[in-house]
């Protein structure tokens, strides 16, 4: 069967009534899950697991697929709303829109994620119907030398994170480093920096440390500095409508990220938050005015917002074609399949045509009725930011404390959860960046595990790293990255002097 | 394969008479929940136990095969440690768990203070086995042939899996390497737990996949690599499946089982357990559960309180004899 005579199949099935039908159930099961903090979409696919059993397999698994998908939706709006990223692929979110929703351009910020999301996902699907079976061989490229450098890669995203002082970002990001060691290292199974506590033995939940440092400290800040103007009510939300300057500033982060998002989120383990940082990275590198980065900027926004869509589709690819989970959640996914009696992996596409085709096909109208259901909705969430102020941090809290104990159901949890609001709160009053913090979180701990993985497969030779062409290209344009803004200004220096001296 | 497994069992001492009380529940010769029972899976949603844990509850409901409703409850951390030491701490006999044998491993690696033994152990109901894949191009077509090469140099293959060393994936094996003579402390392993070890595998990051056989099994079939060994004493059922030589009859005379039964908090009665006993022999029996077996690939492997006891006594038995002999642990 060709990928069209494919494709027609796939169609039937989500268009038929039922098709559309739990496509929709499942983007807006997805939507809500996503914008509610604690709730991630691996323990909304679980808990489905038990109920469609039984159901036809290629419905029930694009509901699913729409759960995932419409998650990754939804969780910006917590992000750049409140400050509080309740997924990790919508961190990068937060640090240009929640400045945009400061600056009474909530409208507008959330109208951008929502188009972003819509564009990254469907050339997400375009890309995944086409390339799915070349790009198999993409997926399985990378060892650990090679998400070493990519993770070395994501990290320099430090250095671009930092406004002020760039030694006060790296202390940020060391102490990032130091909590993500901590619990049971997986290389040799000894638990570090648990003190003997079994709350730690598992680290810490990147939840606990996104919501102290982000919305937490926010809050406390906002409460202690309340005379200062941080308690007085937002006027207003803005306007949804982008210029045509606006939609022409946009444009490029879209484009680039889409694919870019779509190729990284193939890679298994890689996924939509390293995506949505190199996104980050990369338009802030590319940007005529890199300085706007952190206060509003819409590319800021765009980049990851377009990134984490095109990638959450793009891992789909490795778990349809080859039965490799990527993720947490698409491990979850798996599991979906395998009760439904398919078993993802190369046999997929000729033995279940109608479940491989039916998913991706309804990617289209999934992100279609995303985009649907979103646009007209944003007033109405927007309008939360109106809120009386002191009202509203209320609820703030109450969702943090909510979302962190959904999550493990321990009190511990939350004791840290105060924790890393009270550093979150130190680290603004003496204005160490939060970014580089979370970011080293993320990527530290599979960085440290690559890296060590990588030295006991060449048995301790550094070798290893630049015999691999991939790792070495990666390191290279590391480099390049590094150096470049460097010699630019070298450049730009000689030029100026030489047009004086002319 | 279940009747050999369990033949291989002796009869069964009434180690439990010992340790339950006798003196509570004599009134009536019965006991039934008067209450939701707390089916708890000490992980996060999805994964092993957590599904095992909603096939289960799922199929009582649905069969109405006990008087309450089984509600299942997620309580991840430590590997376990947490949920284990939460259902000690509770002592309510509404409150059980799915376990594996990472109960055993990680009691005995030292991260949780509680083991099988501080439990009631209810029954055993399923079993996967475990495989070692290697690529469909790599040189070696059996296990003698890595096993040799590995013995004139230990380094000559890494093992990848996704369990820390002194785990699961890890132990099974070093359990068997260790019988053919390899020096398995220099032997390469590294862990991944991110479902890029078959990623690994494929891209010739690493040489051997220590892993569950119905997690290889597909990959196989596709012919993407090739499976050396399953851990079970005899061959599996299934048209793919009985291909497939055992480790045991290439001449390596032990076995691994990944076992998954439910365990109770201590000192439950005779009444209570009786129950639950009965309560899981009846939901192994039914189609529907037996379609779920089915679709992912688990074996029946009843077995009763007190031969679940006797049988996890062994296996404790056998795993600290291995860690002690690997130096994962001290003597």
């Amino acid at each position: 069967m060709g990928v069209f005579d494919g494709l027609l199949t796939g169609l039937q099935v989500a268009f038929s009534l039922q098709g559309i039908l739990f496509v929709f159930i499942g983007v807006l099961l997805g939507t809500i899950i996503g914008m509610i903090p604690g709730l991630g979409p691996i323990s909304a696919i679980a808990i489905m697991i038990p109920i469609t059993y039984g159901m036809d397999p290629a419905i029930a698994l694009l509901m699913m697929a729409g759960v995932y998908y419409g998650s990754m939706y939804g969780g910006s709006t917590s992000s750049i709303l409140l400050n509080a990223p309740g997924v990790a692929g919508t961190v990068a979110a937060s640090f240009d829109g929640y400045p945009m929703a400061q600056q009474g351009k909530a409208g507008k910020a959330l109208a951008i994620s929502a188009i972003c999301s819509f564009i990254g996902g469907t050339v997400g699907v375009v890309l995944l119907m086409v390339f799915s079976p070349l790009l198999s061989k993409v997926a399985i490229s990378f060892g650990p030398p090679e998400y070493f450098a990519l993770m070395l890669l994501g990290l320099l995203a430090i250095a671009s994170l930092s406004d002020g002082s760039v030694v006060k970002a790296f202390i940020s990001a060391t102490l990032g480093f130091i909590v993500v060691m901590i619990g049971i290292d997986a290389q040799t199974g000894t638990s570090r920096f648990t003190f003997g506590n079994i709350n730690l033995l598992d680290g810490i939940d990147f939840l606990v440390i996104a919501l102290g440092l982000f919305a937490i400290a926010e809050v406390a800040f906002l409460i202690l500095f309340r005379k200062a103007g941080g308690l007085k009510d937002a006027k207003s939300i803005g306007t949804l409508k982008l210029t045509k300057d606006e939609a022409k500033e946009i444009a490029g982060p879209t484009t680039r990220q889409s694919f870019l998002g779509f190729f990284l989120g193939v890679l298994p383990g890689a996924g939509a938050t390293i995506s949505s940082f190199i996104a980050y990275i990369t338009e802030k590198k590319l940007a005529k005015k890199p300085e706007d980065f952190g206060k509003g900027s819409l590319k800021g926004l765009a980049g990851p917002e377009t990134a984490n869509n095109a990638a959450t589709t793009g891992a789909f690819v490795p778990l349809l074609s080859l039965g490799i989970p990527g993720s947490g959640t698409t491990a979850v996914m798996l599991g979906a399949f395998l009760v439904l009696g398919i078993q993802p992996g190369p046999l997929l596409v000729s033995e279940h045509p109608d479940v491989f085709w039916g998913v991706i096909a309804s990617m289209y109208i999934g992100n279609i009725i995303l985009l649907i259901l979103n646009l007209p909705l944003i007033p109405y969430l927007a309008r939360i930011l109106l809120i009386p102020r002191p009202l509203l941090i209320s609820l703030v809290l109450m969702f943090c404390f909510l979302g962190v104990y959904a999550v493990s159901f321990n009190i511990a949890d939350l004791y840290l959860l105060l924790l890393f609001g009270i550093l979150g709160y130190l680290m603004r009053i003496f204005a160490f960046p939060a970014a580089p913090f979370i970011l080293a979180f993320i990527l530290g701990g599979m960085m440290e595990q690559s890296l060590r993985q990588s030295l006991t497969i060449s048995g301790g030779d550094l070798a290893i790293f630049y015999e691999s062409p991939i790792a070495l290209t990666i390191f290279i344009v590391s480099v390049l990255f590094l150096f470049v803004p460097v010699l630019k200004g070298i450049i730009k220096k000689g030029r100026n002097t030489t047009n004086l001296s002319a | 394969m279940k009747c050999t497994l369990m033949a291989s069992i002796c009869i069964a001492g009434f180690m439990l008479g010992a340790c339950s009380s006798e003196a509570a529940n004599s009134s009536s010769g019965e006991w039934e929940p008067a209450k939701t029972v707390e089916l708890v899976a000490p992980s996060g949603a999805g994964g092993g136990w957590d599904t095992t844990a909603r096939m289960v509850a799922k199929v009582i409901d649905e069969a109405n095969l006990a008087n309450k409703s089984f509600g299942v409850i997620n309580k991840p951390g430590g590997g376990g440690a947490i949920g284990w030491a939460d259902n000690y701490r509770r002592n309510d006999p509404h409150n059980i768990f799915v376990a594996s044998p990472p109960l055993i491993f990680i009691h005995l690696n030292e991260q949780s203070k509680y083991g099988f033994k501080d439990f009631t152990p209810l029954a055993n109901l399923i079993a996967d086995y475990g495989a070692f894949a290697v690529r469909a191009d790599a040189k070696w077509d059996n296990l003698q042939e890595l096993f040799d090469d590995l013995k004139k140099d230990p380094t000559a293959a890494t093992v990848i899996g996704t369990s820390t060393p002194g785990s699961m994936a890890h132990m099974q094996f070093v359990q068997f390497a260790m019988e053919a003579g390899v020096d398995v402390k220099n032997v390469r392993y590294i862990t991944e737990q991110d479902g890029g070890a078959i990623t690994s595998l494929l891209n010739g990051s690493v040489d051997v996949f220590s892993t569950s056989v119905s997690v290889a099994v597909d990959q196989a079939r596709a012919g993407k690599i090739k499976i050396l060994g399953v851990t079970s004493s005899d061959r599996l059922q299934g048209d793919f499946l009985s291909d497939i030589p055992t480790v045991k009859e290439q001449g390596y005379d032990a076995e691994f089982v990944n076992w998954r039964g439910v365990l109770g908090p201590p000192n439950m009665t005779d009444e209570q357990i009786h129950y639950y006993e009965k309560l899981f022999e009846k939901m192994l029996a039914t189609e529907q559960f037996a379609e779920i077996q089915e679709q992912f690939g688990w074996n029946t492997m009843y077995l009763d309180s007190s031969e679940f006891t006797e049988f996890l006594e062994e296996q404790e038995n056998d795993m600290d004899r291995l860690l002690k002999a690997t130096g994962f642990k001290k003597e």
